[in-house]
């Protein structure tokens, strides 16, 4: 009996910490957009950091990433094109490239690239910054961690995570078009035909909503991570592998609950 | 009950501090990590005075000139000598310009330095951009001073 009771405890207490944990994100979250709602939050200072954010988070890895998300949408189609025409189904190759690659792989891509390298980046430095006292520093001196620190990064976030998605779409479409038409112009109304099947209002707004949820979740995850850790120098690395755990699980959440939606 | 005193003053103070009337200059109030001592000071007023991040440098530039500073201005806090330090956080509050300016525990912002005269002459330097600076110490370290200038003591 005595090891049931110990058992629920044990189970009850892990429980509640985890749910405690979710709830002060959804809270944060909550505060995050609201303050970002507000005219009165933007001044010089928050302007700089929602600008280095996005200098950090979009700007610096576009090169790069643009060459990646190219070279994995060039395979992909590929793929699909190859495999629809051996099946005799090549009229749907396009519209089967645009639904993979734009309504689901890119923006979770993006947003798994964006984790990876900024999301871990802001879970350290606000659990640093936690640790060494800087946000009491800060507030002491009468500034906004929340206007100052925060909320810029979560704009900046989803800002960076929209933006990044929207310039790789656009690049898979220019590619998806050239390995199924080729290297010519005279096909632009039959594309245009089915990116306005595949593309309505519906599906537009739940891809724009898709990625500003994804950005949401790669800067808020992390820095309510951060907020949570402990005043102890060795929490910092528990704070970011919990932080990116519970950021994966998230995105993956996000991805799943959109195809259910969907397609269900 | 002389806790309940010493909790409702340190309350008392922290609303005092929260509503910009003390800047506190303190080792428990660290510099940002990633951004410069220029950065450091010029956020005061960019954030709180809606300044564009020029004209809150060029104040910060000044107040590290006025001090004698300038050199550490482009430094972050890990490279920065205990003296550079606490001048960041002395010139990060008194950018600010509140009423009152409290340096706590001074031996521990100047662990390797005779600090009651360098403080005194860094003070006197800043002057005009000052309202009112004490200095906060333990009853212990009171023989460093000059009699003319004690320090609150920490009973």
């Amino acid at each position: 009996m005595a090891f049931v009771t110990h058992f629920f405890i044990r189970r009850g207490a892990a429980f509640l910490t985890t749910w405690r944990i979710w709830r002060d994100t959804l809270l944060f979250a909550g505060r995050a957009v609201l303050t970002a709602c507000a005219p009165t939050a933007y001044n010089s200072a928050t302007r700089t950091v929602v600008m280095k954010q996005i200098y950090f988070t979009a700007w610096q890895i576009l090169p790069g990433f643009t060459l990646f998300a190219a070279l994995l949408s060039y395979v992909l189609i590929q793929i699909v094109v190859t495999t629809a025409a051996k099946f005799g189904l090549s009229d749907y190759a396009l519209e089967v490239t645009m639904r993979l690659l734009v309504l689901e792989l890119l923006p979770l891509i993006t947003a798994l690239f964006v984790a990876l390298r900024s999301s871990s980046a802001i879970n350290t430095e606000i659990a640093l910054m936690k640790i060494n006292g800087e946000i009491e520093a800060l507030e002491s001196a009468c500034v906004d961690t929340m206007r100052l620190e925060f909320m810029p990064r979560v704009i900046g976030g989803m800002i960076s995570v929209l933006a990044l998605t929207a310039v790789t779409s656009v690049l898979a479409l220019v590619l998806a078009y050239l390995a199924v038409y080729g290297w010519q112009t005279w096909s632009l109304p039959d594309f245009s035909r089915v990116m306005g099947k595949v593309f309505d209002n519906a599906v537009l707004f739940g891809i724009l909503l898709k990625s500003l949820t994804f950005g949401l979740a790669v800067t808020v995850i992390p820095v309510a991570e951060g907020m949570a850790t402990p005043r102890k120098l060795f929490m910092a690395p528990i704070s970011v592998l919990r932080g990116m755990v519970r950021l994966f699980f998230a995105l993956m959440l996000i991805e799943v609950a959109s195809l259910a939606f969907k397609y269900i | 009950m002389a806790d309940a005193a010493q909790h409702l003053a340190f309350m008392a103070a922290q609303t005092a501090v929260a509503r910009g009337e003390i800047a506190l200059v303190s080792p428990e109030m660290p510099l940002r990590a990633n951004l410069s001592v220029l950065d450091n000071i010029a956020l005061i007023p960019q954030y709180r005075t809606n300044l564009t991040y020029d004209e809150a440098a060029d104040q910060a530039w000044g107040l590290l000139v006025t001090a004698g500073y300038q050199d550490s201005h482009t430094k972050r806090d890990p490279d920065l000598s205990h003296a550079e330090r606490c001048v960041a956080k002395l010139l990060r509050a008194v950018i600010g310009q509140p009423p009152i300016i409290l340096i706590d525990r001074p031996a521990m912002l100047l662990p390797d330095t005779h600090y009651p005269p360098f403080l005194f002459a860094l003070l006197e330097k800043l002057a005009e951009h000052l309202n009112n600076c004490e200095i906060v110490d333990y009853q212990w370290n009171q023989p460093l001073y000059d009699a003319r200038h004690p320090p609150s003591i920490i009973e």
